[in-house]
């Protein structure tokens, strides 16, 4: 009797330490493992979503057009932050 | 029916391709029957985009990269270099950006995308597949005879102008849904223009001609492919299978060409029993070819008493093959 009671403190009290050390960490590695699968979806079955992967013949027929964009889509895919940047996911000090 | 009665009675079937497995002949059939149509006084263009193309080999000199190559009246033959024709293209790109922006020099960073962009082998495939649009669309000539390389080479040739189909369709909606954004937007602002969208211009031109030449290749009114085959085992086996192959692709399959028939009067008298054998071994695959495909076959091509390289030889079997039946 009292070890059953026991055996559940103990339970209840591994998940309280794992809902207070181990829960963020878990749950940030599963966002980035997500985020990436849909990285990795968009560059190898973009066309399922409507991303076609372009012959190379034909991008460069484009390219002329969107040079002025370069630079700036440049910037801005640098400059966009990733979920795991952002200051909520910061993990302040540990 | 016979070949000269399939290009007679079909006129409208201007888009002709030979395939078969390597070495079979494709080449010299392709070269014949160009001869001879142009002899018919048709404008005839030969052409491969075959890297080890033959058409220098056959007509005895050098067109590889020339454009098309004028061999006798009516006749030209082209061999497209790839990989000049992605310089080229490569320069041209470079030359449009200078001329756009007036730059001095094209940016380090798109320049060093443009040379990247050619070292892909996706390059070579698209800039290939691009050479026979721009041959095909173009409609110069009443004939087109396309000498291909081997079936599954051909196939994938062929089932690329599908892909390709689909994928500038689908690119091509996505563009226009972005341009009726730009139009709600500048509906929204009161502005009375919307900006031409040069990109769109350029999807819709290359989806023309795509879809252009997708056509062409996959209409059995306008497109006839003949299969090349020699009555050996191996031969029959491999063009069965891809002739199932090809039905699921759509490919306007129009009959079959048997080549290297040995001369029926060489059986004849004391012969040594190397020859004996060949020649029973080729009537078994000949019968076999008559179960087979019937009445598809349309024309048994003798095996000429040395190789067909050079108008004489052409023209002699132009003549066997199309006059003497």
């Amino acid at each position: 009797m009292l070890t059953e009671r026991w055996a559940r403190l103990r339970g209840a009290l591994a998940q309280f330490m794992y809902g207070l050390t181990g829960y963020e960490f878990a749950r940030h590695a599963l966002e980035m493992r997500h985020e990436l699968e849909s990285v990795f979806m968009v560059v190898t079955f973009g066309d399922l979503v409507g991303v076609p992967v372009l012959p190379p013949v034909y991008s460069l027929r484009l390219l002329p057009y969107v040079v002025p964009e370069i630079a700036t889509w440049k910037r801005h895919m640098a400059q966009r932050k990733e979920f795991w940047e952002k200051d909520e996911y910061d993990l302040h000090g540990l | 029916m016979s070949l000269r009665r399939v290009f007679e009675s079909q006129p409208d079937r201007r888009y002709i391709m030979f395939g078969g497995k390597g070495g079979l002949g494709k080449t010299t059939l392709s070269a014949t029957s160009a001869y001879w149509l142009a002899q018919q006084g048709k404008r005839v263009l030969l052409f491969s985009v075959d890297p080890q193309a033959s058409l220098s080999d056959i007509f005895q000199r050098d067109i590889f990269g020339k454009g098309p190559v004028p061999i006798i009246e009516n006749l030209w033959a082209q061999e497209v270099d790839a990989d000049r024709r992605i310089k080229d293209y490569q320069e041209e790109i470079r030359k449009k950006i200078l001329d756009m922006y007036g730059f001095e020099k094209v940016p380090e960073e798109i320049d060093n995308y443009i040379a990247a962009a050619s070292a892909e082998p996706a390059m070579e495939e698209s800039a290939i597949f691009d050479a026979v649009v721009d041959i095909i669309v173009r409609g110069d000539y009443d004939y087109y005879i396309y000498d291909l390389v081997p079936l599954g080479h051909a196939l994938y040739y062929l089932s690329m102008a599908k892909v390709y189909d689909e994928w500038i369709n689908k690119i091509t909606k996505l563009r226009e849904d972005m341009r009726q954004y730009d139009q709600v937007a500048a509906t929204m602002r009161r502005e009375e223009t919307v900006q031409e969208d040069q990109i769109l211009s350029e999807l819709t031109y290359i989806k023309d001609r795509i879809n252009a030449s997708s056509r062409i290749l996959t209409d059995k009114a306008r497109t006839a492919f003949f299969f090349v085959v020699v009555p050996e085992e191996m031969i029959l086996l491999d063009t069965k299978k891809a002739a199932e192959l090809f039905a699921k692709f759509d490919v306007p399959l129009s009959g079959y060409i048997v080549n290297r028939v040995l001369p029926a009067d060489l059986g004849a008298g004391t012969i040594p029993p190397y020859l004996r054998n060949r020649i029973a071994m080729q009537k078994k695959y000949l019968d076999d070819i008559k179960t087979s495909f019937g009445d598809e076959v349309l024309a048994y091509v003798p095996e000429m008493e040395r190789d067909v390289t050079g108008l004489p030889m052409i023209e002699r079997l132009a003549r066997r093959l199309f006059d003497e039946g």
